[in-house]
């Protein structure tokens, strides 16, 4: 199956994500795909949480922090500032108590734990965790393409998603224990029915956030996580090792893009032996790739003269990605397929 | 007559429902120091999974800190309880 018939087949798989090493292309292909489903009249945003983001670079527009930012037609992109989301939580949760209360400033102990907490590093990646929930359980466009930061982080969001579902579910439990004590003594003093418990109502709004979310993720009717790998050894390892666990954590797997693929057309030219050796060894980490992965190779990308930045570039990768004559068939080796 | 009614309700009470009130109280307030512990635990030293989403608690609490703070210095485990004081025995 190539990549064109996973997205025409499953079209309700609308959360995509593209993951793999660091530098392999993550990127190129989310916006690839996010650029080519656009055209096929599909609302769709790409976005990031990573704060080294590199869909600025790649559309040659500064969107950090700046929203859905319209790029083409049916095509939108989001770089999330977690360092200002933070700040504005903080004051919103400052506020908030002053509201409360009627409080001119936030007593000094509890200012300095919204600061303490907010300086921990578990507080921006909750932040982002939040950011990314709240980007796709709105639900308003047709497909989100996010665009991850490399595997071992990948994977820490995703296992997040389980972690904070179950932290939340055990507290909300909690609460509705204490709640039940209290309504056993108000009954037994026969008091009035009792006011409502508005931490418990927080708690019910956080656990759905982040059961929804984290139902999305690891549903493989609307998720599709797309390994990028290259003919390189170090790389095919990490993959393998990556997949079984990401199996663990029951992300959907939806197949292998094979990035990086020198063209094959270059043997017949007169090519410096270097070329020449490096194409050797693509083609023998090629069929290591086809054996491994076998029928759940989707695509085999290129490496195109140039680096893929801006509209153009994106657009003939979409090309070679998507067109009619795309396909999973390999690159023909080095020496011909049906070299006797 | 009704303060007389009041009374006897008073009394039935008393006799029944306030000690289970009571106690439900009580269970309910050692609930609380759990809740406490797992959502605003950063507070004491012990660290809070998602601080993004304790955080969101925090202006409900606002009241309770001193009090549960309190609470946990003063707090006993069951073998420090003097019921359970060998030298006692």
């Amino acid at each position: 199956m190539s990549l064109r018939r996973v997205f025409e087949s499953q079209p309700h798989r609308r959360y995509i994500m593209f993951g793999g090493k660091g530098g392999l292309g993550k990127t190129t292909l989310s916006a690839t795909a996010a650029f080519w489903l656009a055209g096929q009249g599909k609302r769709v945003l790409i976005f990031s949480v990573d704060p080294q983001a590199s869909l600025s670079d790649i559309f040659q527009r500064d969107i950090f922090g700046k929203g859905p930012v319209p790029i083409v037609q049916n095509l939108w992109a989001e770089e999330v500032d977690a360092d200002r989301r933070i700040r504005e939580y903080q004051d919103e949760i400052r506020k908030k108590i002053r509201d409360m209360y009627g409080l001119d400033r936030v007593p000094e102990e509890i200012d300095n734990y919204i600061q303490a907490a907010s300086a921990e590093p578990a507080m921006e990646e909750s932040a982002i965790f939040d950011a990314v929930v709240d980007i796709i359980v709105k639900g308003d466009y047709d497909y989100y393409i996010y665009d991850l930061v490399p595997l071992g982080h990948a994977l820490y969001y995703l296992s997040m998603a389980k972690v904070y579902d179950e932290w939340i579910t055990k507290i909300t439990k909690l609460r509705e224990d204490m709640r039940q004590y209290d309504q056993m003594a108000a009954t037994m003093r026969r008091e009035k029915v009792l006011e409502e418990d508005q931490i418990l109502n927080e708690l019910i709004y956080i656990r759905d956030r982040i059961n929804a979310s984290s139902r999305i993720l690891t549903d493989r009717a609307q998720t599709a996580f797309f390994f990028v790998v290259v003919p390189e050894e170090m790389i095919i390892l990490d993959t393998k090792r990556a997949a079984e666990l990401f199996a663990r954590f029951d992300v959907p797997i939806a197949g292998y893009v094979v990035n990086r693929v020198l063209p094959r057309e270059l043997i017949q030219a007169s090519i410096p032996e270097y070329l020449r050796n490096r194409i050797t060894m693509q083609d023998r980490y090629l069929k290591e790739i086809t054996a491994t992965f076998g029928s759940q190779i989707l695509a085999y990308v290129p490496e195109m003269e140039r680096d893929v930045t801006g509209l153009p570039m994106i657009e003939r990768l979409a090309e070679r990605l998507f067109g009619e004559a795309s396909g999973p068939e390999g690159p023909e080796p080095a020496g011909g397929r049906g070299a006797p | 007559m009704t303060s007389r009614w009041g009374a006897l309700r008073d009394l039935l009470y008393g006799m029944t429902g306030y000690e289970f009130a009571r106690h439900a109280m009580q269970i309910r307030h050692e609930l609380e120091s759990v809740f406490m512990v797992v959502t605003m635990g950063d507070l004491i030293g012990v660290p809070v999974l998602p601080p993004y989403y304790s955080l969101r608690l925090l202006p409900y609490v606002v009241p309770q800190i001193e009090t549960w703070k309190r609470h946990m210095v003063r707090r006993k485990e069951l073998w420090e309880k003097p019921e359970y004081d060998l030298l006692e025995m």
